[in-house]
């Protein structure tokens, strides 16, 4: 078993983006799970006992918003601990201070970070949280 | 001729009792104009703010048009109610009337602007939608690029490498320029928010160097600092004043040769804080200097020898400079070098509301 390893899911509807994130995070001694919609990733939160140690979240999914998911996220008191790193393209201030509202750590412009920086940023989440 | 324009009029006395309603206001308005003569036009007609809450009478603009005698033009969202007590977003210019040097009224024009807010709207929402989707391809691009020049798919030769960092190098030029477009555009709609903080200029220029410290120092420059530490806080937005010094000092690090020096000075001139940026750079060719605040506009002596740069920093400077009252201008000799001045006023800035902000 992997379960040492503290394991990152990762909510990102490109498909191209996901790739790259699991890739780097995996080679940083990371579990996946990635997730392409906000409804894959409500599902796999629903069939694991544990819950991951943090969540790699985009704004907008195909299916709903960061703001959408992280509201159902709140509800459940299983979730309520798990750390949330908002990754997105799109960060005016009212989303930025929604999700911050919500119990996001941060919201980040995912064009402006390198790969490296934002896998360090979710690694130290997975740390603080234990 | 009052009876066929297509915008609302209505005449009050000085009193601001309606004199005259015009059929165009009547039909916006849904009023009646024969019943509403001889009524007082702020209790007859409403006025609510951006949050659709009533604008006590005392606040309308009629009543200071009637006192001082200057017209007034409201460009805010600013709703009508109208009799059945709908609302709808309208722009306003309030006129007096004046006869022989005393005001005996004013005029109230007006017109529906719900198509014009929607087209705003949507415009907005277009810009903000186009630079999501431009930057969802470059992070990727981006992202694989990092991962190859990692090694992490194996090792790369030299010349592999170099055509990377070619293409990485292309590829933060295009997310700069998606960013600064996306920047400028919030700009020119006049949608971008102004939240004043008092703000000591000396520390937000620290903060700014702190940033920038490790390409100043790759490039070997010397960096020369003064303000005074007692210089008073002013009321600016620091977050729109930080990327003036951002773009300003980017410039020089970039258009200044290895071992070449960066001055940076902030002193208070009267009623103006003035900083001063003064780089030993290539400097900005005479007959170009005209040009350097024009969007795309990059020198002609340094084009071939920096790559980076999109052209739109100094237009984003300059507008946001004089969004924030203040002043900029400047000197350049070919080989010489060039110098940055900014002025923003002791005085400080009004809040100004608005939906975005600006981004790094």
């Amino acid at each position: 078993m992997e379960s040492k390893k503290p394991t990152v899911m990762v909510i990102e509807d490109e498909h191209l983006l996901l790739k790259a994130i699991e890739r780097k995070l995996r080679l940083n001694n990371l579990n996946v799970i990635a997730c392409e919609s906000g409804t894959q990733a409500i599902e796999n939160l629903n069939k694991k006992t544990a819950p991951p140690d943090a969540i790699w979240l985009d704004y907008y999914l195909g299916d709903t918003t960061g703001i959408e998911f992280m509201k159902k996220l709140r509800q459940n008191a299983k979730w309520t601990d798990i750390p949330v790193l908002v990754i997105s393209n799109s960060a005016n201030p009212e989303k930025v201070s929604a999700m911050i509202a919500l119990g996001a750590k941060d919201y980040l412009l995912k064009a402006n970070y390198r790969l490296d920086t934002l896998v360090s940023k979710i690694q130290s989440l997975t740390i603080t949280k234990k | 001729m009052i009876f066929s324009v297509g915008d609302g009029l209505v005449a009050t006395d000085r009193d601001g009792k309606i004199l005259l309603m015009n059929p165009a206001a009547e039909k916006m308005l849904l009023q009646n104009a024969q019943e509403v003569i001889g009524e007082d036009y702020i209790e007859t007609v409403p006025a609510a703010d951006k949050d659709g809450q009533i604008i006590p009478s005392e606040k309308r603009p009629l009543l200071a048009v009637l006192k001082q005698g200057k017209s007034f033009t409201n460009h805010s969202a600013n709703y009508y109610v109208r009799k059945n007590g709908s609302k709808f977003p309208t722009a306003i210019t309030t006129s007096p009337i004046k006869y022989q040097n005393s005001i005996i009224g004013a005029i109230i024009t007006f017109r529906d602007i719900t198509h014009e807010k929607e087209v705003d709207r949507m415009k907005t929402e277009f810009i903000s939608l186009a630079s999501h989707q431009l930057r969802t391809p470059l992070s990727a691009i981006r992202w694989f690029v990092e991962i190859l020049q990692n090694g992490d798919a194996g090792k790369l030769n030299k010349q592999q490498m170099e055509l990377l960092g070619d293409i990485y190098q292309s590829t933060k030029r295009m997310i700069q320029l998606v960013n600064d477009l996306l920047n400028i555009s919030r700009m020119e709609t006049g949608r971008i928010i102004i939240d004043p903080k008092p703000t000591h200029l000396g520390q937000l220029l620290e903060e700014v160097l702190k940033e920038l410290k490790p390409k100043i120092n790759s490039k070997k420059q010397r960096l020369i600092i003064s303000y005074h530490p007692d210089l008073s806080k002013i009321n600016i937005d620091p977050n729109l004043i930080r990327a003036v010094y951002l773009n300003l000092l980017l410039n020089a690090i970039k258009f200044t040769p290895e071992y070449g020096e960066i001055t940076v000075i902030i002193s208070r001139k009267g009623n103006d804080i003035v900083s001063q940026i003064t780089d030993s750079g290539w400097g900005i060719p005479k007959n170009e200097q005209r040009k350097i605040f024009q969007k795309f506009y990059r020198g002609s002596n340094i084009i071939k020898k920096v790559f980076e740069g999109t052209g739109l920093g100094l237009y984003l400077v300059k507008s946001i400079i004089e969004a924030s009252k203040g002043k900029i201008w400047f000197e350049s000799g070919e080989n010489k070098g060039t110098t940055f001045w900014f002025s923003l006023p002791v005085s400080g800035i009004l809040p100004k509301k608005g939906d975005v902000s600006i981004s790094p």
